[in-house]
């Protein structure tokens, strides 16, 4: 399949003037990235798949506001993720729903397929305390990790500098790392 | 991440933290049903719908600019022509 030539600039101008394959466009680069930050989010594949959807919806819907401010479309895109997730968060909290601590298993990139299909007791652990981070901490560690974004990039997600993103994500390692002391559990290093 | 007892640095251990989390938070791949059901709800083309509509715009463009260059081309050669023989005729 040819590869689409992608310049986001014109793309984003003919999607803002209503251009449905431009947009389309725009979808087909980012919807991966959207559903793993929402997939991480919210712990389950169905609430992750509704919320994607619902981002695009509204992005679609908006994309006449975006205006490249110094803020790039894909810091647009996961904002619109981030307060999307946070409402969620807000209603299921509300209706006081049990928390889905386990991540269902979809395959990560990379790995031969037989080893998607087992996740560790490390893992299963590690994924839980993250779960019970506070939300801005959980997007620094998604962002950085699952989507592989610097500071910078992380900073202009989250309205913060390079620096702040660097320090609170220093202290989010720290206050992991005094989590799994408190429960005796010691990483090993690879 | 075992129990055990306690022999690296805050450090080490930060990097142990470090790579755990580089495993565990990993990149997922959805499968095609939802990627599929995705572009279903907020009814967009398909890709290779989307790279077929290009392609036909981008030949279209192409066809124009070609006509649009040929007419220019016919214009210039017709304006020598009536300049050279135009020149020509008072005498």
């Amino acid at each position: 399949m040819p590869e689409l030539e992608f310049n986001e600039e014109e793309i984003l101008s003919l999607a803002s003037l209503g251009d449905r394959d431009a947009f389309g466009q725009l979808y087909e680069r980012y919807v991966e990235r959207i559903f793993n930050y929402v997939y991480y989010r919210t712990g389950n594949t169905h609430d992750a798949e509704d919320l994607t959807a619902r981002v695009f919806q509204r992005a679609m819907n908006h994309i006449q506001k975006y205006t490249d401010r110094g803020v790039p479309f894909s810091a647009w895109l996961y904002r619109i993720a981030h307060n999307l997730v946070a409402n969620w968060h807000r209603d299921r909290s509300r209706k006081q729903e049990i928390p889905l601590d386990d991540l269902p298993i979809l395959p990560t990139k990379g790995d031969h397929p037989e080893k998607n299909l087992v996740r560790s007791q490390d893992q299963d652990a590690l994924l839980r305390m993250i779960r019970k981070l506070p939300g801005e901490r959980q997007n620094l560690l998604i962002l950085k990790f699952v989507e592989d974004m610097s500071n910078a990039e992380i900073g202009a997600i989250m309205g913060r500098s390079e620096g702040a993103v660097k320090s609170l994500y220093h202290r989010t390692l720290l206050a992991l790392r005094d989590q799994l002391e408190d429960q005796n559990l010691f990483l090993e290093g690879e | 991440m075992t129990k055990r007892k306690q022999t690296v640095t805050p450090e080490e251990k930060l990097e142990a933290l470090e790579s755990h989390l580089a495993v565990t938070l990993k990149p997922v791949t959805p499968s095609k049903e939802i990627v599929q059901r995705l572009r279903e709800r907020i009814h967009m083309p398909a890709r290779d719908e989307i790279i077929m509509r290009l392609s036909d715009w981008r030949r279209l463009f192409l066809v124009f600019g070609g006509v649009l260059s040929g007419m220019m081309l016919l214009i210039t050669i017709a304006r020598a022509f009536y300049y050279l023989v135009g020149r020509r005729d008072p005498m």
